[in-house]
C-alpha cells in the first residue's frame, strides 16, 4: 500500500520522462505513416503527411509537460532562478538594493517591536480581554501617591479601604486586584541591594491567571491584616539573574530589614498588571508599612496609592458593570465624606455628587509609562515608514533604470513569443527575491539593533528595562507583510513602463533623447526621493535643535561638578527615630571626603521628573474663593541650597543654628513669594504650614531664586524648603556633592565612607547632574538620535537613487550631448545643462514638500523645545543639504557625459 | 476531407474516457476510433490529444502501460481506472443534462 502511494507521489512530482513522451509521440507518427502507406501513398509522402497532420512535436511535448501537477511551481522556480542570475550579473545594483532594503526592514522590525510591546500587546495573562482598569473622578483630600498616567476625571489611585469595599461588595467582577510599586532594600546571602518591589493584593496572581514557575504564588490568605503577612514571591527574571535559579521556596530574605519567607517564583514573562513596571519581588499589600516605613496607608481613607484592575465575570459587559459599580462607588464616597474635615455643601458636591467611577477596557493593563512613550514611539514609527517609502522608491528607481537598460533584451524576447505576463512574472520574481533577501538580512540584524536601542534607552537605570529585545510573531508578520507590499510596489514600478503592448517602441526609445512617459516617470522617482528625504532631514534638524536647547537650559543652579546619590536608611531596616541621625552622619562623613566642596541633601530630587506637592496655609494671606494652589514641599539639609548654588534674594540660608529642636524655619522661592506676598522681600517673617497641622508651622527666613525642578522642560514650581531634621517624619534623601574629584573616584570614596558608617546602608543611583539631565530628556534624545540616523540614511539613499537615475538618463543622451558639443557647446555648458535640470526638479519638489513638512512637523510640536516647527534655519539648512546632494548626484554623471569625445558620441547607436 | 467540427471545450476528456471504457487503447487508436465512430465529423487534433491523455493520467482517471501494438510495436496503452469510471458516469450525466437543456432551448424557438 505504502509503496503504491510512494510511486504515485513520485509520478505526480517528477512526471513522465522526456524519453517516454518522445517515444509515445513518435509511435503516433509512425502509426499514421503506416496507415497512410496502407492508403496507397509513397513512404516518403506518407511520412510527410503524417508529420503535417501531427503538427509541432515540440509544442505537443511542451504541452504534455505543462499538464504535470507540479508545473506552476516549476515555472515559478525557473523565474526565480532566472531572476537570481539577472541579479548576480549586476552585483553593484544588487548590493545597493539589498543594503537599502535591509536597513529599512531592520529599522522597521526593531521600532515596530518597541511599538508593539508598548502600545499593542495585551498583558501576558489569562484572557486579558476581560480585564478593566478602574479610575475615578471626584475630589480627594489627603495624600496622593501617583506614578502618573492620570487625566482630568481619571485618577488611577485608590485608598486601601476603598479597594476592600469595592472588592467585597461588587457583583460584576470575578476578581478585583490592586497593586502599588516602591523600591525596597533586600538582603540575601549577606548581599544588600535596592530593587523595585510591587505590593499586590492576595488575589492578584489568581485573578490574572499567572502560574508559579516554582512553589506557590499568593492566595487570599496572604492578605489578612497589616503587618501579618511577611511572605514574598520573586519575579522569574530576578530569580534567574540574581539567584541563579537556586531552590528558594521556604527560604528567608530580608526586605527593609524585615525577614520575609519566599513562597515561590512567578511564571517567566509576567511582570506586572501595570505595563512598564518590572518588579523583582512581590509582597502582600498588608506589608505596606514595611515597604514604605514613611507612610501608613492601610487604614487611611484619604491616602490614594493603589492601582486597581478588575476581571469581569463571564457574560458581563462594560456598560452595565460601570452602572452597577457607580452606584456602589457613590454610596462609599458618601460614607467616606463623613471623615472629611471640610463639611461644606460645596465640598460635599465635589466629593460625593461629582464622584464617578470609570471602567476602561484593560487588556493591555494600566500604564503611566505607555503615555510617556506613545508620542515618541509614534513619531519614530512615522520616520521609519518614511524610510521604508524611501527604500521602496529607491529600489524601484534602480529597478526601473535596470529594466530600461534591458529594454533591448525584453524586445527580443517579446519578438520570440514571450507574453507580457511572462515579463511581469519575471519582474515580480526579481522584486520578491530582493525583498526576501533584504528582509532576511534586516531581520537578522534587528535583534542586535533592538538590543542596542533598549540598552541605550535604559542607560543610567540599574533596573531591568521594560522592553524586551526578542522579536515575536507579530513583528515577524508585520515585517513579512511590509516586505511583500514593498516588493510588489517596487517590482511593479518598472512594469508600468512595459504596460504598453507596443513593446517594439522600447527599441526606438533606446536611441531617443529620453522623452515621453518614461522620462516623466523617472522625474517622479527623483522628486519622490528628494521629497521623502527633505521631510526626514527637517525632522532630524528640529529634534537635534530641541536636544541642544534642552541641554543648554539653565536650570537656575550650577550643574557642573555636581554628583548625586540616594540612600534610604529605612531600606536597611532603620527604625524611624534613627533615620534622621543616620542621614546626618552620612552628610557629615561625605563632607570630609577629599575634593568635596559642599554637600546637601533633599527628599525631593531635582530634574528627576518627580514632584512632591501639597497645599499650604500662609499667615497674612487670604485665599481667593475656590483657590487651589499647590506648592512644592522639599525637605532639605541645611547645606542643600548653598551646594546647588541657588542664589538668595532676601533673608538668609539655613545654617548650623537651625537644629532639630530650634524654631522651625522655611525658605521659599521667588514664585512662592510673588504669589502670596507680591515680592520676595515681603515674605520674610510670615508663617507657612500644612493646613490643619499646626506642628508644621514654620517661619520664613529667606527667599531664593526659582530653579527648574521637575524637568528642564517644565517651568519652576512655587516651592517651600524646610529642614528635614525639623520634620515629624523621616524620609529617604538624595545627596548632592559639589566635588572636584572625577565621578568614578568620588563614587568609590562615597561607598567606602557610607560602608564605614554601616555596611547595611545601600548607596544607589550615583550619577552626575549632567547624566541626570540627560536621563530626564531621554525621550527627546532617543527621537533625536534616530531622527539623525534616519536623516543621514535618507540623504544617502536619495543621493544613490538620484545618481542611479541620472547616470542612466545621461548615458542615454550621449548622442544628444555629442551633437551639442559638435556644435560648439563647452563642457561646462553641458554639465550646467544637466545639473540645472536636476536643480529645477529639486526646486519644484522642495516647493511641494515644504507644506507637507509643515503639516507633518505640526504633529510633533509637543516633542519640540525652544524651537518652532516652522524654524527657518532648520528648513533652510535642510533645503541646502538636499540641493547639494542633488547637484552632486547630477554632477558626477554630467561630467562623465561631457568628457565623451563628440565624434565617438555621434557614432553610438 | 469532410468538414470538421471543433470540439467543445472539455468534451475531449469525455470522448477519451468513453472510448477507453470500451477497451484499452493507445493514443493513435483513441484518435482513430473517435474519428471513425463520429464518421469523420470529429477530428482530434494531435496537439490536444496527448496533453489531454496526460492530464487524465495525472488526475488518476486513466492509467498507462507499455504493451505491444497491433503491428507488434511498443506502444503506450491507456485504460480506465475505477476513479475514471466514476468520472465518466458523472460527465455522461452532466452531458445529458447539458444536451437536454440545449435541446429544450432550441425547440422553444
Amino acid at each position: 500500500m505504502l509503496s503504491k502511494w510512494l510511486s504515485r507521489f513520485r509520478f505526480l512530482t517528477t512526471g513522465k520522462s522526456r524519453a517516454q513522451v518522445d517515444e509515445e509521440l513518435q509511435f503516433h507518427i509512425d502509426r499514421q505513416t503506416e496507415a497512410n502507406v496502407a492508403a496507397g501513398l509513397s513512404p516518403a509522402e506518407a511520412r510527410r503527411q503524417a508529420a503535417i497532420a501531427f503538427g509541432s512535436r515540440e509544442g505537443a511535448r511542451d504541452q504534455c509537460r505543462e499538464q504535470r501537477p507540479i508545473w506552476p511551481l516549476e515555472s515559478l522556480l525557473r523565474d526565480f532562478r532566472y531572476g537570481l542570475r539577472g541579479l548576480g550579473r549586476n552585483p553593484g545594483f544588487t548590493a545597493v538594493a539589498l543594503i537599502t532594503l535591509a536597513l529599512a526592514i531592520g529599522a522597521n522590525a526593531s521600532v515596530f517591536s518597541l511599538l508593539d510591546q508598548a502600545l499593542i500587546r495585551a498583558l501576558p495573562v489569562r484572557d486579558p480581554a476581560q480585564l478593566v482598569v478602574l479610575s475615578f473622578a471626584g475630589g480627594v483630600s489627603g495624600h496622593v501617591h501617583s506614578d502618573g498616567g492620570n487625566t482630568p476625571g481619571h485618577r488611577h489611585e485608590f485608598s486601601y479601604p476603598m479597594y476592600l469595599d469595592l472588592r467585597d461588595k461588587n457583583t460584576v467582577f470575578s476578581g478585583l486586584i490592586a497593586a502599588a510599586s516602591a523600591p525596597v532594600g533586600i538582603s540575601w546571602n549577606n548581599h544588600s541591594e535596592s530593587v523595585p518591589a510591587e505590593m499586590v493584593s492576595g488575589n492578584y496572581f489568581q485573578t490574572l491567571g499567572v502560574q508559579p514557575a516554582v512553589g506557590r504564588l499568593f492566595v487570599s490568605g496572604d492578605e489578612t491584616s497589616p503587618g501579618a503577612n511577611p511572605v514574598a514571591v520573586l519575579s522569574f527574571d530576578f530569580w534567574k539573574s540574581h539567584l541563579a535559579e537556586a531552590p528558594v521556596t521556604g527560604r528567608t530574605l530580608l526586605i527593609n530589614g524585615t525577614p520575609f519567607t519566599i513562597t515561590g517564583v512567578a511564571a517567566p514573562g509576567f511582570r506586572s498588571m501595570v505595563w512598564g513596571r518590572v518588579p523583582s519581588v512581590y509582597v502582600p499589600l498588608t506589608m505596606q508599612k514595611t515597604v514604605e516605613p514613611d507612610w501608613e496607608y492601610l487604614h487611611d481613607h484619604h491616602s490614594y496609592w493603589l492601582n486597581i484592575i478588575g476581571r469581569l465575570r463571564p457574560g458581563v459587559t462594560l456598560a452595565p458593570a460601570a452602572a452597577s459599580m457607580n452606584s456602589l462607588f457613590r454610596e462609599l464616597r458618601a460614607s467616606e465624606f463623613t471623615t472629611v474635615h471640610d463639611q461644606s455643601p460645596k465640598a460635599r458636591e465635589a466629593f460625593v455628587d461629582r464622584a464617578r467611577l470609570n471602567l476602561d477596557a484593560g487588556a493591555k493593563g494600566f500604564s503611566p509609562m505607555r503615555d510617556d512613550v506613545r508620542t515618541p514611539l509614534t513619531i519614530i514609527m512615522g520616520m521609519v515608514l518614511l524610510i521604508i517609502g524611501m527604500a521602496v522608491v529607491n529600489v524601484a528607481s534602480l529597478l526601473l533604470v535596470r529594466a530600461a537598460a534591458r529594454s533591448r533584451e525584453f524586445s527580443v524576447r517579446f519578438a520570440l513569443g514571450a507574453t507580457s505576463w511572462q515579463f511581469l512574472r519575471q519582474l515580480l520574481a526579481e522584486g520578491l527575491l530582493l525583498g526576501i533577501a533584504g528582509a532576511a538580512i534586516g531581520l537578522s540584524l534587528a535583534p542586535q539593533a533592538l538590543h542596542l536601542l533598549i540598552r541605550w534607552m535604559s542607560s543610567g537605570s540599574p533596573d531591568a528595562p521594560a522592553f524586551s529585545a526578542a522579536l515575536d510573531w507579530r513583528v515577524l508578520l508585520f515585517t513579512i507583510a511590509a516586505t511583500l507590499i514593498a516588493s510588489l510596489l517596487f517590482s511593479l514600478a518598472p512594469a508600468m513602463q512595459f504596460h504598453s503592448p507596443r513593446l517594439t517602441d522600447a527599441l526606438k526609445q533606446q536611441t531617443a533623447t529620453g522623452s515621453g512617459s518614461s522620462l516623466r516617470l523617472r522625474r517622479t522617482w527623483v522628486a519622490l526621493q528628494i521629497g521623502f528625504s527633505l521631510v526626514l532631514i527637517i525632522g532630524a534638524g528640529l529634534f537635534v535643535r530641541t536636544i541642544q536647547n534642552l541641554r543648554s537650559v539653565n536650570p537656575g543652579f550650577a550643574t557642573d561638578h555636581l554628583l548625586q546619590f540616594t540612600l534610604a536608611p529605612e531600606l536597611a531596616g532603620y527604625p524611624p527615630s534613627q533615620v534622621a541621625p543616620a542621614e546626618q552622619r552620612v552628610l557629615d562623613a561625605v563632607a570630609t571626603l577629599p575634593g568635596v566642596r559642599a554637600v546637601g541633601a533633599t527628599n525631593d530630587d531635582d530634574l528627576a521628573g518627580d514632584s512632591r506637592g501639597g497645599d499650604v496655609a500662609v499667615s497674612g494671606y487670604t485665599p481667593k474663593p475656590d483657590e487651589e494652589f499647590d506648592v512644592e514641599l522639599s525637605w532639605v539639609s541645611n547645606g542643600y541650597l548653598q551646594t546647588l548654588r541657588i542664589p538668595i534674594l532676601a533673608g538668609r540660608y539655613f545654617n548650623a543654628s537651625d537644629t532639630a529642636t530650634s524654631l522651625k524655619v522655611a525658605i521659599v522661592n521667588a514664585s512662592f513669594a510673588r504669589h502670596f506676598f507680591g515680592s520676595p522681600g515681603a515674605a520674610l517673617g510670615h508663617h507657612v504650614s500644612r493646613p490643619d497641622r499646626p506642628k508644621t508651622d514654620s517661619v520664613i527666613v529667606g527667599v531664593v531664586a526659582d530653579v527648574k525642578h521637575t524637568t528642564v522642560r517644565d517651568p519652576a514650581l512655587p516651592t517651600s524648603y524646610t529642614l528635614f531634621t525639623q520634620e515629624e517624619k523621616p524620609s529617604a534623601l538624595t545627596y548632592y556633592l559639589r566635588t572636584w574629584q572625577p565621578p568614578d573616584t568620588a563614587a568609590n570614596s562615597i561607598r567606602a565612607a557610607v560602608a564605614n558608617i554601616d555596611s547595611k546602608l545601600i548607596v544607589s543611583d550615583i550619577s552626575t547632574m549632567k547624566q541626570q539631565i540627560d536621563d530626564s530628556i531621554l525621550a527627546e534624545r532617543t527621537i533625536a538620535l534616530l531622527a539623525t540616523a534616519f536623516g543621514i540614511l535618507a540623504t544617502l539613499l536619495a543621493g544613490i537613487g538620484i545618481y542611479g537615475i541620472l547616470a542612466y538618463s545621461t548615458a542615454q543622451r550621449t548622442r544628444e550631448i555629442g551633437i551639442r558639443m559638435a556644435f560648439g557647446a563647452r563642457r561646462g555648458t553641458v554639465i550646467g545643462l544637466i545639473v540645472r535640470e536636476v536643480l529645477v526638479l529639486a526646486g519644484v519638489t522642495i516647493a511641494a514638500t515644504v507644506p507637507i513638512s509643515l503639516l507633518a512637523t505640526h504633529y510633533v510640536r509637543s516633542q519640540l523645545f525652544g524651537i518652532s516647527n516652522t524654524d527657518l534655519a532648520v528648513y533652510g539648512s535642510a533645503i541646502l543639504i538636499i540641493c547639494l546632494v542633488a547637484a552632486l548626484a547630477g554632477f558626477i554623471p554630467a561630467r562623465r557625459a561631457a568628457n565623451v569625445d563628440p565624434a565617438r558620441a555621434l557614432r553610438t547607436e | 476531407m469532410p468538414p470538421s467540427t471543433d470540439l467543445l471545450q472539455g468534451t475531449l476528456d469525455l470522448l477519451i474516457l468513453k472510448t477507453l471504457a470500451l477497451e484499452p487503447a493507445h493514443g493513435w487508436g483513441v484518435a482513430q476510433r473517435i474519428e471513425q465512430v463520429s464518421k469523420n465529423v470529429l477530428q482530434v487534433g494531435q496537439g490536444s490529444l496527448y496533453p489531454a491523455l496526460h492530464r487524465l493520467e495525472y488526475k488518476g482517471w486513466i492509467q498507462a502501460k507499455w504493451g505491444a501494438s497491433e503491428n507488434n510495436r511498443r506502444a503506450r496503452f491507456y485504460s480506465l481506472t475505477t476513479a475514471g469510471k466514476k468520472q465518466l458516469e458523472a460527465e455522461l450525466a452532466n452531458w445529458d443534462r447539458l444536451a437536454g437543456a440545449i435541446t429544450l432551448v432550441l425547440q422553444q424557438v
